[in-house]
């Protein structure tokens, strides 16, 4: 095969030919094939909704964004494996910094408005990283959530921040009530779209940022911390500093979502953007989608709002149907939903052994059948041992 | 001026809050300590104790007791605190040996997202079942008004209050006794110290753990069904205790009782304090002094759990 037939961005590696996106990161086909349907979709949302009933832009924008801050805890639980419980904050300091801006400063300029989010989350993170990152494990999480929902008091208690009712993200009369994309008014319409692209765009820059971050020596080097801290101290590595470098950009991103979040959703109360259960849910998609991926949170993120409004429709008790699903995660699928995709016992595997021979599904039951019966005759034993009899 | 008498009120409202939150956070840092769990459902349960005594003493009101004169209510609080605190010592065997026991091997972020999903459950539980309206408690907890007031350095001092004092320092007592004196209590916190060790000489791990969990699940019932009177039983009232507790420890020191104990009395009477001086400063008081003192002594005021109860 000759050169000059290649299309541009393709190259061969290892006799396989590979689409190379950007320094680094080089493609299978199937996978550049993915990603292509990913992103394609991704802006084909708003041309989708209409056709599905019940489904609007901003549920899978917020899906989207939450997702977004989900990437970003991932930095901290994939790499360093530190689980943050607190990542609302970030989230809801770049929410509440596009906020104030509008409601109290005028300010209209969509961009500024989202540079001050970032900042905002960036100066949140290295004070609670500051305090909080003396302590690694279940400490680490205790103090991350005691932080995110003292930001959620100060936010209910102080009537700059508008109480519980929160600030909506309005700059000014005469502008169409919405801040403005390059000193131009748009309709709503417009606006929420133009919008919408905006977060694709910046999901995909961060989500390629974080690849390429997470192949970088400094992510080599977090995983080092993440296995062993001693270790990777003995080494060389500047432990503090680095893992404390990883807290404000996993924050940063959360700033970014929330200012994304403000913009949008152009309403910021407390209990939407602060509260600790937020925290929980950004934790949450993470798993659910596979932390120890890269695009699992973000998968994990619009599954989740999903979720959430299709359970909204047919239950008051949402929030036991989330618990519910968390279990079965943890229990029965702890790689979560692009995690299990991969891998000897993956979903594609599987598909293949029952191509081959469908008799296998019968084993697969019996086997799951003998191991949930072996889980209960445990718990049983565990419940009798309590009580003296073994 | 500051009055003197005022001095004396404000502390003492806030040693009845701090005993409250030591009920709440010594639950927490005893499963923290020798489970090594950090239960983020620690408020529902908080939650539900206050929710199960709510009716149980409601029950109690209609059927048993006219509670028209004080001691005869405070004695129907005291039972049925106990009673809905008892119920809850199932729930926690329950949760510890079914759901707990087969993660403690693995991530711990697993343990994290389990007990988050556990909030959720707990949570709407009781919505299920009380619905998603807070309880009122007027008519239940009417006979708190028949309790003649204390006076105390020539100002009035709510009885009810004054009964929570005594009961934690009860609580606190037994709490302390149970850890150093009895054998039960020495077990378990050699399990704490050395897992293995303690299997090696033949004390049942999986056991004591259950027993742990459980008697931190009572603990958070029990401060469920103290704190409740004054006020009203709603949705929300888990968060706060949690978040509050979560201070304490880190305060006192991770899984040390006796830190839990001093952090609690310092953020009860602290907080009280700036509510008075300084209103605005009523909700950062606490995160205040914890800020303090992560950045003076990291690791807490006392140390660890095990050596010391």
């Amino acid at each position: 095969m000759s050169d000059d037939r290649r299309l541009p961005g393709v190259v061969d590696r290892d006799g396989e030919r590979r689409v190379r996106v950007m320094a680094g990161l080089e493609l299978s086909r199937g996978r550049a094939a993915l990603a292509l349907l990913g992103v394609a979709l991704l802006f084909a949302v708003p041309d989708l909704t209409p056709l599905l009933p019940g489904v609007k832009l901003l549920v899978v924008h917020q899906g989207l964004l939450f997702g977004f801050a989900a990437v970003g805890l991932n930095l901290l639980l994939r790499h360093t494996r530190l689980v943050s419980f607190g990542h609302a904050a970030f989230f809801g300091a770049g929410a509440y910094a596009t906020a104030v801006l509008a409601t109290h400063y005028e300010v209209a300029g969509l961009f500024t408005l989202l540079a001050t989010a970032l900042v905002a989350a960036a100066v949140v993170a290295t004070v609670v990283g500051y305090l909080s990152l003396r302590h690694t494990g279940l400490y680490f999480a205790l103090l991350t959530l005691a932080f995110g929902q003292l930001l959620f008091a100060i936010a209910q208690g102080q009537q700059f921040l508008g109480g519980s009712d929160g600030l909506s993200v309005r700059p000014g009369p005469g502008r169409g009530g919405a801040p403005t994309i390059l000193g131009q008014v748009f309709a709503p319409e417009v606006y929420e779209l133009l919008v919408y692209y905006l977060t694709v765009v910046v999901v995909l820059v961060g989500l390629l940022v974080m690849y390429r971050l997470a192949n970088s020596p400094i992510g080599n080097a977090l995983d080092a911390i993440g296995q062993d801290r001693t270790r990777a101290q003995f080494i060389g590595i500047p432990t503090r500093r680095y893992v404390w470098a990883a807290f404000v950009i996993s924050g940063v991103y959360g700033g970014i979502a929330g200012g994304l979040y403000g913009v949008a959703v152009k309403h910021v109360r407390p209990e939407a953007t602060l509260h600790f259960l937020r925290s929980g849910e950004i934790l949450f998609m993470a798993i659910l989608g596979g932390f120890q991926t890269l695009l699992g949170p973000l998968i994990g993120g619009v599954v989740f709002f999903f979720l959430k409004i299709g359970g909204r429709n047919f239950t008051d008790y949402f929030d036991a149907l989330t618990g519910v699903v968390l279990l079965l995660v943890v229990f029965g699928f702890p790689r979560g939903i692009v995690g299990s995709l991969g891998g000897d016992r993956s979903v594609r595997a599987r598909a293949a052994a029952v191509r081959s021979d469908p008799t296998v599904v019968l084993e697969w039951a019996v086997a799951g059948v003998g191991r949930l019966g072996g889980a209960l005759r445990t718990a049983a034993r565990n419940v009798r041992s309590v009580f003296g009899g073994t | 001026m500051v009055a003197l008498e005022n001095v004396a009120i404000h502390t003492l409202n806030g040693v009845q809050y701090g005993f409250v939150l030591f009920l709440i956070a010594s639950g927490l840092t005893i499963i923290l300590g020798i489970l090594d769990v950090l239960n983020l459902a620690h408020g529902e349960l908080f939650a539900l104790g206050a929710y199960v005594t709510s009716s149980l003493v409601g029950a109690l009101v209609g059927a048993a007791f006219t509670p028209d004169s004080g001691l005869g209510f405070l004695l129907v609080v005291l039972a049925g605190s106990a009673l809905a605190a008892a119920v809850l010592v199932p729930v926690g065997l329950f949760l510890e040996a079914v759901l707990l026991r087969p993660i403690y091997e693995r991530d711990e972020v697993y343990q994290l997202v389990l007990t988050f999903a556990l909030l959720l459950v707990i949570k709407d539980a009781i919505k299920y079942v009380w619905g998603p309206k807070p309880v009122r408690l007027e008519g239940v907890y009417s006979g708190i008004n028949a309790l003649a007031t204390v006076s105390i350095a020539g100002r009035t001092f709510p009885t009810y209050k004054l009964l929570i004092i005594v009961v934690g320092a009860a609580v606190t007592v037994g709490l302390f006794y149970f850890f150093e004196r009895t054998k039960t209590g020495r077990i378990v916190r050699a399990t704490a110290i050395d897992r293995e060790m303690a299997t090696a000489i033949g004390v049942d791990v999986d056991r004591t753990f259950t027993l742990v969990f459980a008697m931190g699940a009572f603990f958070a019932g029990f401060a469920g069904a103290m704190a409740l009177p004054p006020t009203q039983a709603h949705l929300e009232m888990g968060a706060d205790p949690l978040v509050l507790s979560f201070v304490v420890i880190v305060i006192g020191g991770l899984g040390s009782l006796r830190g839990a104990f001093v952090g609690a009395l310092l953020v009860g009477v602290l907080t009280r304090w700036a509510t008075w001086l300084y209103p605005a400063m009523e909700l950062a008081a606490p995160f205040a002094i914890m800020a303090v003192v992560l950045l003076v002594k990291p690791e807490g005021l006392f140390g660890s759990w095990g050596e010391r109860a």
